[in-house]
């Protein structure tokens, strides 16, 4: 990625769920680190998602679902970005999501996933490190 | 409790104190200031027992709710019929899935009482299971409930010496509330239960769905006018059914601090408050239904406790001056218990360090006016449900407290403690600033259209990581002791749960071919012309919409068709963006 470009992240809340201290407490931590980020809100669709990503040119989708409705959701979002022609995006989640699910949602396209706890200092590491687009 | 001489006199001898042996204490170590404080009556300061603490069951309510703690005791020990009691927040895929479960607890598990039953979220949030918006929720945090049909197969469950007369029932429901209430009331007339015999609680404290929880549907002002008509309904009615249960729980664990949580749950309340006021009830009539589901704690015990104790007296005090509530039950926090439950202090990492936290604030809500309990099962954070061995440790931690600890046995044991009751002064002056501060904005309603309730409760959030991340604050094997040389312990599964994960799976499918059937098989023109009558209804605002909602139940229009109807009406709320 070009130096002194801005990452810029999409925060977003697929489905029902109404949980999102994770999502609001990610959105602030990643500005603090620099990055540009687009909170969504709550009970967004997977298309609406994609939308957002695409309209605001964003480097990073990054998704939250505390309610076990992951499986359908987060793949949803990847499948429906490719449909779009949507590659170079890095996808990546949060939420409850228990640990035998995780190689599923990574073979779906989902880049990481990060549990409670994990500090923004790290998901933001992760983020400079992966990030795809130039 | 002490003259002035006395306080006096402690002062200087401590000031000797200091001088004479904490300093050169501190000096051995090399240190400036000691992390500990020792409390003494000059801290308390004027204390007059009788109007900070009072008796257990009596005004303000420090010492507790009630006189005696029996009935729950009772429970505890398994001795009571406690029919009256709901059981474990539960709820699973399909109706039939659900009853299958409420059966197998009571029949395998000797649980009784009526359910307590947790929505899936297209439920919650008044859509149909085949609305593409529920894609993926259908059945998962709860049971799928989509008209009358899954109600009557839900309480299959509950006939006999557990028909509707005979047990209390209740339902997470917030946005939807009258929908569910009419279910039930639909139920027990074709059962032919008197619906005065009804018990139950449902959540209906939709103000907290705005400020965190996220199930609301329409804006604020027609979300509390559907809750003006269920307590005035209720209160004309269903004399036994509670009308609603304020939360402070969900605000906390969207990352409110202990004194917002406090003190937004008593603004939310008084704005309750007034809609019977406004309807013309007298606040006696009413109040006695009014219920808590109040905290969510955190590890600070001390602390926890005070804002608990604190907290009772702030609400009585408010039920007394402002809204002039003269019966007892019109004047506590019925249902508050103690200190709380701590979901959020809960670790996916090392899990069995959940079961010290819950013991920790069983301790708490024992010392704090509620019942030693084991708190939430340890596997919570780990998103699989909670597993039959987590229950059985955390119904025993409580029955270790109660019966081998004797926690139970002392009312409030800490009223008099120089420290606890500074701190609890000192809590009661933090809650009281919060609910100043809403007064200011106009009440409860006008703070959460300004999003204000939201801000803050984000910005705590926020405040709460950069704590953890600097260290400041510590959960022991998250941000601290972390290691390599620590165990990173985990568990496995035990005691195999009685829901099949492969009906998890084919839940969503199997409840939307079932309100299909529904739909094919009802008599449609009853249920448009009910739905139009709802429509017509819920614009003129004096209407109770409950008798209009019960006929539309009848004949089985769904959860969907009627909020879609209400939507049209009353819009739907637009969350304000805190973050923009």
């Amino acid at each position: 990625m070009t130096e002194g470009k801005t990452i810029r992240v999409l925060m977003a809340k697929p489905g029902l769920d109404g949980h999102d201290r994770g999502a609001r407490v990610l959105t602030l931590g990643l500005r603090d680190e620099g990055m540009e980020v687009i909170y969504t809100g709550l009970r967004q669709t997977p298309d609406k998602i994609v939308q957002a990503a695409i309209q605001e040119d964003v480097d990073v989708v990054g998704l939250s679902c505390l309610s076990g409705a992951h499986k359908y959701l987060f793949p949803e979002v990847v499948e429906q970005l490719r449909g779009e022609g949507v590659s170079d995006v890095l996808v990546i989640g949060g939420g409850i999501i228990p640990q035998d699910d995780i190689p599923f949602l990574q073979d779906k396209g989902i880049n990481a996933i990060f549990g409670p706890g994990t500090p923004v200092k790290d998901i933001a590491e992760y983020i400079r490190h992966n990030v795809k687009k130039n | 409790m002490s003259g002035n001489g006395n306080i006096e006199e402690v002062r200087k001898r401590r000031r000797e104190w200091e001088d004479k042996i904490l300093k050169p204490a501190l000096d051995r170590f090399g240190a400036e200031k000691s992390p500990n404080q020792f409390y003494t009556p000059a801290d308390l300061g004027e204390y007059d027992f009788l109007e900070k603490v009072g008796f257990p069951g009596e005004y303000p309510f420090t010492a507790g709710e009630y006189a005696t703690n029996l009935p729950n005791m009772r429970i505890r020990g398994g001795v009571s019929s406690a029919l009256v009691r709901a059981q474990n927040y539960s709820g699973y895929g399909t109706a039939e899935d659900t009853r299958d479960y409420y059966n197998y607890v009571r029949e395998a598990l000797g649980r009784r009482g009526g359910p307590n039953v947790a929505f899936d979220l297209p439920t919650q949030c008044g859509y149909d299971s085949d609305d593409p918006r529920a894609r993926g929720e259908v059945g998962k945090v709860g049971v799928a409930v989509d008209t009358l049909r899954d109600f009557e197969v839900l309480y299959e469950a509950f006939v006999g010496e557990n028909d509707l007369d005979k047990i209390a029932s209740n339902w997470t429901i917030n946005a939807p509330c009258n929908i569910v209430m009419a279910m039930y009331i639909a139920l027990a007339e074709k059962r032919g239960v008197a619906i005065d015999q009804l018990k139950g609680t449902p959540q209906n404290d939709i103000l907290k769905e705005f400020a965190a929880r996220g199930t609301y549907i329409f804006p604020p002002r027609p979300s509390m006018r559907m809750t003006r008509d269920t307590i005035t309904y209720c209160t004309e009615h269903m004399p036994q059914m509670n009308t609603i249960s304020i939360c402070g729980y969900h605000m906390r664990e969207a990352g409110a601090s202990p004194a917002q949580m406090a003190g937004f749950t008593f603004s939310n309340g008084m704005a309750y408050v007034q809609l019977g006021v406004d309807a013309g009830l007298d606040v006696d009539t009413f109040m006695r239904r009014f219920t808590f589901l109040a905290w969510s704690t955190g590890m600070e015990f001390f602390k926890e406790i005070a804002r608990a104790r604190a907290g009772r007296r702030v609400w009585a005090r408010l039920m007394k001056e402002r809204f002039g509530a003269k019966d007892p039950r019109s004047l506590l926090a019925r249902g508050a218990g103690g200190m709380g439950i701590p979901t959020h202090t809960l670790t996916a990492q090392r899990p069995l360090n959940n079961v010290v936290r819950g013991v920790i604030t069983g301790i708490g809500n024992a010392l704090s006016g509620g019942m030693p309990f084991g708190g939430v099962p340890y596997d919570e954070p780990l998103g699989l449900g909670h597993s039959l061995e987590a229950q059985q440790l955390s119904m025993d931690a409580g029955r270790i407290l109660q019966f081998e600890a004797r926690m139970a046995d002392v009312l409030d044991p800490l009223a008099g403690s120089y420290y606890v009751e500074s701190l609890t002064d000192q809590m009661e002056e933090e809650i009281w600033d919060v609910i100043r501060k809403i007064d200011d904005m106009g009440g409860a309603v006008a703070a959460i259209e300004k999003g204000y309730m939201q801000r803050e409760i984000t910005r705590s959030a926020y405040q709460y990581q950069k704590d953890m991340e600097m260290g400041k604050r510590v959960m022991v094997g998250v941000n601290r002791f972390t290691g390599e040389q620590e165990l990173e312990v985990s568990t496995s599964r035990l005691v195999e749960h009685p829901y099949d994960p492969v009906k998890r799976e084919e839940a969503e499918q199997k409840q939307r071919a079932t309100l299909a059937r529904v739909k094919a098989e009802r008599d449609n023109e009853k249920v448009q012309a009910s739905l139009k009558r709802l429509r017509d209804a819920a614009q003129d605002e004096e209407v109770n919409l409950i008798p209009v909602i019960l006929e539309a139940v009848k004949v089985y229009a769904s959860v969907g068709e009627m909020c879609g109807v209400l939507r049209e009406v009353f819009g739907e709320y637009q969350a304000y963006n805190v973050l923009a």
